[in-house]
C-alpha cells in the first residue's frame, strides 16, 4: 500500500499547464486550436438553448436565437386609438397616441396603412388614412392622427417597421421555478437518483474485483454476459417486472409503487454497466501489486478493500456520473415504478407536465432543460477531481 | 418532505451496511466454515481449492440475484412472447418472423442501424479520444472537458430542443434554424434537412454523437492518465513526434478502454430511440429498431412483434459480445 | 372490433331539432367516504389538471370519497403497462376509442352497467353515435358498451385574421368552392393562403390525417367514411385516394401554403399558425381543431385578433354540413364501487358545466346548460356541433393503432414530400392487409 501512495503523486496536470505557458511551439498552438474548434462545435447548440430560455416565445417561432443576440428590424401591426379617444382641436379632430405601446425602447423606422407594405413611409411623414384622416408617426412611435370630420371608424391598424433591441426575459425561469410542485419533485429526483446511485456501485464494485482477480470456470462467460445484459431494452422489462412487484405488494401488503422498488430497478439496470466498466479498469490494475499482497497473505477481501477498491476511485467515479445521470434525467423508469400523481413525479416527469397535453408551453422545455442539468454539473464537477489523481502514474501495466 | 429525506438517507445507510455486513460476514464465515487451522497436508489443500471455488460465488451473489431477476427473467419472457400475438394470449407460431421479414419499416430499421453502429460508436470513439488527449496538454482543458461533457448531462428532451433549433427548416422568411442560417448566409438553398433522403439519418447521428462523445472522452481521459509519464518522456527524449507518440504509445497502451468505449457506445446504439422519436418519430425513413420496437409495443399495442425486435436488438450484439470474449481470453494470457 | 364500432355511426346524425333534453335524472351518488380513486387521463397541462381536478373536486365532495386525478402525456403506453402488470388505475379517460377497444378484446376494461346505452340514447345528442363509439367486443368476442365520451372538441375549424380578412376585402367563405375561390384569390393578391404543419415529434404526420378525413366527409357520403374507417373498403379505393388528392391540391401547391410544398412537413403544427399574425402575413388561413389558440401569440384576443368559421362543405354535392371531431372516452379500467359511482357522476350535467366554464371543453350532453361555456367563441363552436348535419369521428383514432397513429402518418408526410396519392394510399392498404 505505502508502495503506491509514494509513487502515485505524479500529476500531470501542472506540469503540463506550465509548460504550455512558456513555449508556444506551432504544434502546441494546433492543439488549442484544434481544441477550441472542437469546443466550440460542442456548445454553439447548448448556447442556443441558453439564449433561447430567456427569449420570449412569441419570438422563437419567428427568429433565429443569433439575431436575438443584436438590434433587428421588424414589422408589426398596432390597432390605432378609437373614436372614443378622438378630441376636438380647433376645427380639427385630433387622435394621439402610440403604435409602439408601453415597449419605448423600439424605434420606429417606417409605416404603412396595407400589411403587406409596412415600411411604405419613413418615419415622421403624414400619410392620408384610407378611412379618412391624415396620420403622422413619429421615431418614438407616438403618431397624431387629425381629420377635418369627426372619427367614426371602427378598428384600424396601422402597420409599421421598428428596430428592436435584444430583449430578454427571465420570465421561463420564473415560470418553472415556482411552478407548483416543482419543490417537491426535486426531492424526488434526489430521493430516487442518490441510492440509486451507491447501491449498484457497491454490489457491482465486488463483482468487478471477482471477475477480473479470481479464477473460477465460467468466467469469461459471465463477462459476455454483462456485455449481453447491457443491451436488453428496458421497456421489455417494464410489465414482467411491474407484474412482480404487483404479485410482490398483494402477497405481502403495501404498495407496489415504491421508492424501494425503483432503486432495486435502477440498481439492476446500472449494474451491467457498472460491472463491465468496473471489471475492465481492475483487470487492468497491476498484478504485481496483487501478488506481493498475496504473498503478505491478504485475504481476497483485503486486498479488495485496501487496495483495489481506492485505487479504482476514477473508474467508480466515472461510473457514479453516469449512472446519476442517467436516474436522474429518466422518466420512463420513474413514472413506471413510482408512478404519476403530483407528490411522486421527478424532475423529468414535472417538466414534461408544465409543458401541457399537446406541448402547449414548449418554450418551458428550454429553461427547464437547463434547471435540471445544474444536478448533474454539479456531481459532474465535483467528482471529476479523482480523475486527475494520477493514483496509477508510473505502474501501471501495459495493454 | 422530509419523512421522504430521511427514509432515503436510512435507505442508503441499510444497503451500504447491509452490503458491507454481507460481503464481509460472508467471507468470514467462509474462512471460518473452511478453516486450514489444524489441518495439514491433503485435508488442507484440499479445503483451500474448495475456498477458491466458493469465494468467487460469494462476490458475485447480489450482482447475479439483481441481473437474474431483473434482467435475464425479462429476456427469456421476451423470447416467449415472440412466438404469441399481440395481446400475448395466443400462441401464434413463426407469424411474427414472417410480419417482420414483410415488413418494410423493419427492413429499413436494420439498413439504418448498420449505418448507425458504423458511424456512431466510431465518430464518438474519435472525438472523445481527441478531446482527451488534447485538453491533457493545455492548461484549459478541464474547462474544455466540462463543455464537451455538458451535452450528456442534457435530457433528451432538452437535447431534442437543442436541435430542433439547428435543423429547422422555413420555406419563406428568415431561418430559424442554426444549420440553414449558416447555408443562407453563404448564398446556399435552405433544407429540411431531417427529410433529406439517406443523409437525414446522419443528422440524427450527429444528436448522438455529440452527446456520447462527453462519455468516450471521460473515460478515455481516465485511461490517459494511467499511462506512465517516464513512458511518454522517453519517447520524447528519443525525439519522438506528438503524433508518432499519440499512435505509438498512447493507443496500444488505452487499447483495451477504447474497446469498453467503443462497445458501451455500441450498445447505446442499438438501444436508441428517443433521438428518433423526438426527431422525425422514424419518419422519412428514419425507422430504428429500438423505435420500432417502442412503435409496436405502444402505438399498435402489439406484444409479440414488439419483442420479436427486441430479440432481433439482443441478438445484433452478438458479434460484440463475442470480440468482447476474445478480448477478455487473450487478457488471461498476458496475466 | 372496429366494424363494430363504426356500424351504427353512420345513424349519428346532429340537428338542432333534436329532442328535448331528457330531464336530468337524479343518479343516486353513495356514500364513499374514506375510498380513494385514481382517475387517469391525458391531460397535463396547467389549466387542464385545474380543470378535471374541480370535476373530481366536486365527485369528492359529493360522495366523501378520496378521488385523485393522475395525468400523462404518455397515456397509451403507460395504461399498457399498467392494465397488463395489474395496477391500473380505476377510471380512465382514452384520448383514443382505438386504444380502448384493444384494451377491451383483451379483458381489461369492466363494461358499464345494463342501461348505461339508454342513458346515452336519451342524453347525448346523436346519443346512438355514441353508444357505438363506446361499444367493443370483449374478450370473448362478444359486443359490451364500455364506456361515453366526456370532452370532445371540433376538427373543422378555420381561423383566420378578422383585420386580414377586412383590410383585404375577404368573405369568409360559405362553401369549399368559395374557399377554394378565395385561396386562388389570394394568391393572385400576391399572398399565401395557408399555413400547414405537419411537424409533432413522434406523431409527425396527424394534422394531415385530420385534412383527408375533412376532406373525405365533403366529398362522399359519410357511410363511404364508415367504411373506409373499418376497412370495408381498402384504404387505396379511388375515393380514397381523391381525399389525399385534394388535401394536396392545398399542401402540396408550392403557391398555397406558406413556405412551399417542402416545409408543410418539417413545420411544427405549434409553430404554424404563428405566420398568421405576422406582418406582413405569411398566410390567411389555418384549418385546425378547437385545441389550437393555445399556441397563438400571447395576448390575442379571441374573437377580436383571430377567429375561426367552419371549414365549408361543398355546395355542389349535396353532403350537408358534416363535422368532424374527437374526444376523450371515460372508461372502467380497475373496477370497484368506487370508480362505478365515478361513471354515474360523469353522467350529471353539473359533471360538464364545471369544465365548460372554463375552457378547451365541448360536450355533446343535453343536459349542460349552454350558458355554462366560458365564451362565445366555445359557444359557437358548440353551435357549428348542433347545425352539423353529421358529425364523424376522427377517423385515425379510430383505425387501429398501427394505422392511425402510424401508417397514415407516415403515408401523409410521404405524401406531402412527393409521392402520389396512389402510392401512399397503397402502401397504406398493404399495412392494414398485413396486421
Amino acid at each position: 500500500m505505502a508502495t503506491i501512495t509514494q509513487s502515485s503523486p505524479v500529476t500531470a496536470e501542472p506540469k503540463a499547464g506550465i509548460l504550455s505557458n512558456i513555449k508556444v511551439t506551432p504544434g502546441k498552438a494546433m492543439a488549442h486550436l484544434a481544441l477550441l474548434l472542437l469546443v466550440l462545435i460542442w456548445t454553439v447548440p447548448t448556447f442556443g438553448l441558453l439564449i433561447s430560455s430567456v427569449r420570449d416565445r412569441d419570438q422563437l417561432a419567428v427568429s433565429g436565437w443569433w439575431t436575438s443576440l443584436t438590434t433587428v428590424q421588424r414589422s408589426f401591426a398596432g390597432v390605432l386609438g378609437t373614436p372614443a379617444d378622438q378630441v376636438q382641436e380647433d376645427d380639427q379632430f385630433v387622435i394621439r397616441g402610440n403604435v409602439l405601446g408601453d415597449d419605448s425602447n423600439q424605434v420606429l423606422v417606417g409605416f404603412g396603412t396595407s400589411i403587406n407594405n409596412p415600411a411604405e413611409f419613413p418615419a415622421g411623414s403624414s400619410v392620408e388614412m384610407r378611412t379618412g384622416g391624415t396620420i403622422t408617426v413619429s421615431e418614438d412611435g407616438s403618431y397624431v392622427w387629425t381629420s377635418p370630420t369627426a372619427f367614426a371608424h371602427n378598428r384600424v391598424r396601422l402597420f409599421y417597421t421598428s428596430q428592436v433591441p435584444p430583449r430578454f426575459t427571465l420570465d421561463n425561469y420564473v415560470e418553472v421555478i415556482t411552478a407548483a410542485g416543482i419543490g417537491r419533485a426535486f426531492v424526488n429526483s434526489f430521493t430516487v437518483t442518490v441510492p440509486a446511485t451507491i447501491i449498484p456501485i457497491l454490489i457491482a464494485a465486488f463483482a468487478a474485483y471477482a471477475l477480473a482477480w479470481m479464477r473460477f470456470p465460467g468466467r469469461t462467460l459471465l463477462v459476455a454476459l454483462m456485455v449481453g445484459l447491457l443491451v436488453v431494452p428496458l421497456q421489455m422489462s417494464l410489465i414482467p417486472l411491474l407484474r412482480l412487484y404487483n404479485g410482490i405488494a398483494t402477497t405481502f401488503g403495501g404498495s407496489a409503487k415504491s421508492y424501494l422498488g425503483i432503486w432495486l430497478a435502477h440498481t439492476a439496470f446500472g449494474l451491467p454497466l457498472a460491472i463491465y466498466l468496473l471489471r475492465n479498469y481492475m483487470a487492468g490494475l497491476p498484478r504485481e501489486i496483487m501478488e506481493s499482497a498475496r504473498m503478505d497473505g491478504a485475504s481476497h477481501f483485503q486486498i479488495f478493500v485496501t487496495m483495489v477498491l481506492p485505487l479504482s476511485f476514477p473508474a467508480l467515479a466515472s461510473f457514479a456520473i453516469f449512472q446519476f445521470l442517467w436516474v436522474w434525467n429518466d422518466l420512463l423508469v420513474a413514472i413506471v415504478f413510482l408512478g404519476q400523481s403530483q407528490n411522486e413525479l421527478v424532475l423529468t416527469g414535472q417538466l414534461r407536465a408544465l409543458l401541457g397535453s399537446r406541448g402547449d408551453n414548449w418554450e418551458i422545455l428550454t429553461a427547464g432543460a437547463f434547471i435540471s442539468i445544474v444536478v448533474p454539473l454539479v456531481v459532474f464537477f465535483s467528482l471529476q477531481r479523482y480523475f486527475v489523481r494520477g493514483l496509477l502514474a508510473g505502474s501501471v501495466k501495459g495493454g | 418532505m422530509v419523512e421522504q429525506i430521511l427514509y432515503a438517507a436510512l435507505t442508503i445507510a441499510v444497503g451500504v451496511g447491509f452490503a458491507f455486513v454481507y460481503f464481509w460476514g460472508s467471507n468470514w464465515l467462509l474462512d471460518r466454515a473452511l478453516s486450514t487451522q489444524g489441518l495439514d497436508g491433503p485435508a488442507s489443500a484440499r479445503r483451500d481449492t474448495l475456498r477458491t471455488r466458493i469465494r468467487p460465488w460469494l462476490f458475485l451473489f447480489p450482482a447475479l440475484f439483481f441481473l437474474t431477476v431483473y434482467l435475464v427473467y425479462p429476456v427469456f419472457e421476451t423470447i416467449r412472447l415472440t412466438f404469441y400475438d399481440g395481446g400475448g394470449r395466443n400462441f401464434v407460431g413463426a407469424a411474427n418472423w414472417i410480419w417482420a421479414l414483410n415488413s418494410p419499416a423493419f427492413v429499413q430499421s436494420l439498413i439504418n442501424n448498420a449505418l448507425w453502429l458504423i458511424f456512431v460508436p466510431t465518430a464518438a470513439t474519435a472525438f472523445g479520444l481527441l478531446v482527451a488527449v488534447l485538453a491533457d496538454r493545455l492548461w484549459w482543458g478541464n474547462i474544455a472537458k466540462s463543455l464537451v461533457f455538458m451535452p450528456m448531462a442534457i435530457s433528451f428532451v432538452g437535447a431534442s430542443v437543442i436541435w430542433k433549433f439547428i435543423y429547422d427548416y422555413r420555406g419563406t422568411g428568415e431561418q430559424i434554424g442554426l444549420l440553414n442560417a449558416i447555408v443562407v448566409a453563404f448564398g446556399g438553398e435552405p433544407q429540411a434537412w431531417i427529410t433529406v433522403p439517406f443523409w437525414n439519418n446522419f443528422f440524427l447521428m450527429v444528436i448522438l454523437v455529440w452527446i456520447q462523445t462527453g462519455f468516450a472522452m471521460v473515460i478515455l481521459s481516465a485511461a490517459l492518465r494511467g499511462i506512465p509519464e517516464e513512458t511518454i518522456e522517453a519517447a520524447r527524449i528519443d525525439g519522438a513526434s506528438d503524433v508518432r507518440i499519440f499512435f505509438d504509445i498512447m493507443i496500444p497502451q488505452i487499447l483495451p478502454t477504447i474497446l469498453v468505449v467503443w462497445t458501451t457506445i455500441t450498445i447505446v446504439v442499438l438501444k436508441i430511440f428517443d433521438i428518433v422519436l423526438a426527431m422525425t418519430g422514424g419518419q422519412w425513413n428514419t425507422q430504428v429498431l429500438a423505435n420500432l420496437m417502442y412503435d409496436q409495443m405502444f402505438r399498435a399495442n402489439h406484444f409479440g412483434r414488439g419483442s420479436l425486435v427486441a430479440l432481433v436488438i439482443m441478438i445484433a450484439v452478438l458479434p460484440v459480445m463475442i470480440w468482447n470474449i476474445r478480448q477478455a481470453r487473450s487478457e488471461e494470457g498476458t496475466h | 372490433m372496429h366494424k363494430t364500432l363504426l356500424a351504427g355511426a353512420s345513424a349519428l346524425v346532429l340537428s338542432l331539432a333534436l329532442a328535448a333534453p331528457a330531464s336530468a335524472q337524479a343518479v343516486e351518488l353513495p356514500d364513499l367516504s374514506g375510498q380513494s380513486l385514481t382517475v387517469f387521463g391525458p391531460w397535463v397541462g396547467g389549466a387542464e389538471i385545474a380543470a378535471i381536478s374541480a370535476v373530481i373536486a366536486e365527485f369528492n365532495e359529493q360522495t366523501g370519497a378520496n378521488a385523485e386525478y393522475v395525468g400523462s402525456d404518455s397515456l397509451e403506453q403507460q395504461i399498457v403497462i399498467d392494465a397488463q402488470a395489474g395496477s391500473a388505475p380505476e377510471v380512465t379517460f382514452f384520448p383514443q376509442p382505438g386504444l380502448a377497444a384493444n384494451m377491451a378484446s383483451q379483458g381489461f376494461l369492466t363494461p358499464l352497467p345494463e342501461g348505461s346505452d339508454q342513458w346515452i340514447l336519451d342524453n347525448y345528442a346523436a346519443g346512438q353515435s355514441w353508444v357505438d363509439l363506446g361499444t367493443y367486443a370483449d374478450a370473448n368476442g362478444e359486443d359490451q358498451l364500455y364506456g361515453f365520451f366526456y370532452n370532445v372538441n371540433l376538427k373543422s375549424l378555420v381561423w383566420y385574421v378578422p383585420d386580414n380578412f377586412e383590410d383585404a376585402g375577404y368573405e369568409v367563405p360559405e362553401t369549399m368552392e368559395d374557399l377554394i375561390a378565395l385561396s386562388e384569390q389570394i394568391v393572385e393578391d400576391g399572398g399565401t393562403p395557408w399555413c400547414i404543419g405537419l411537424g409533432s415529434e413522434a406523431a409527425t404526420g396527424w394534422p394531415a390525417t385530420d385534412w383527408v378525413e375533412d376532406l373525405m366527409l365533403r366529398l362522399h357520403a359519410p357511410e363511404v367514411y364508415d367504411q373506409w374507417v373499418s376497412n370495408e373498403i381498402p384504404f387505396n379505393d379511388p375515393r380514397v385516394v381523391e381525399a389525399i388528392e385534394a388535401f394536396g391540391m392545398f399542401a402540396k401547391n408550392d403557391a398555397w401554403v406558406a413556405g412551399g410544398a417542402q416545409a408543410v412537413g418539417t413545420t411544427d403544427f405549434r409553430d404554424s399558425p404563428a405566420g398568421l399574425f405576422q406582418v406582413p402575413p405569411q398566410c390567411y388561413m389555418h384549418r385546425q381543431a378547437s385545441f389550437i389558440p393555445a399556441f397563438f401569440p400571447d395576448g390575442t384576443e379571441l374573437g377580436v385578433d383571430a377567429d375561426f368559421f367552419y371549414f365549408p362543405s361543398y355546395a355542389e354535392k349535396d353532403l350537408g354540413n358534416p363535422v368532424m371531431g374527437g374526444g376523450t372516452l371515460a372508461a372502467i379500467t380497475n373496477d370497484s364501487p368506487a370508480a362505478q359511482a365515478f361513471m354515474d357522476y360523469l353522467k350529471l350535467p353539473v359533471a360538464h358545466e364545471i369544465w365548460m366554464s372554463r375552457s378547451g371543453f365541448l360536450t355533446p350532453h343535453q343536459g349542460a346548460d349552454l350558458a355554462a361555456y366560458a365564451d362565445d367563441t366555445l359557444r359557437a363552436q358548440g353551435e357549428i356541433m348542433l347545425n352539423a348535419t353529421t358529425f364523424r369521428f376522427d377517423g385515425s383514432d379510430l383505425m387501429p393503432g398501427a394505422i392511425g397513429a402510424g401508417a397514415f402518418w407516415t403515408g401523409m408526410v410521404d405524401f406531402v414530400g412527393g409521392a402520389s396519392a396512389e402510392d401512399v394510399a397503397n402502401n397504406i392498404e398493404t399495412a392494414w392487409s398485413n396486421l
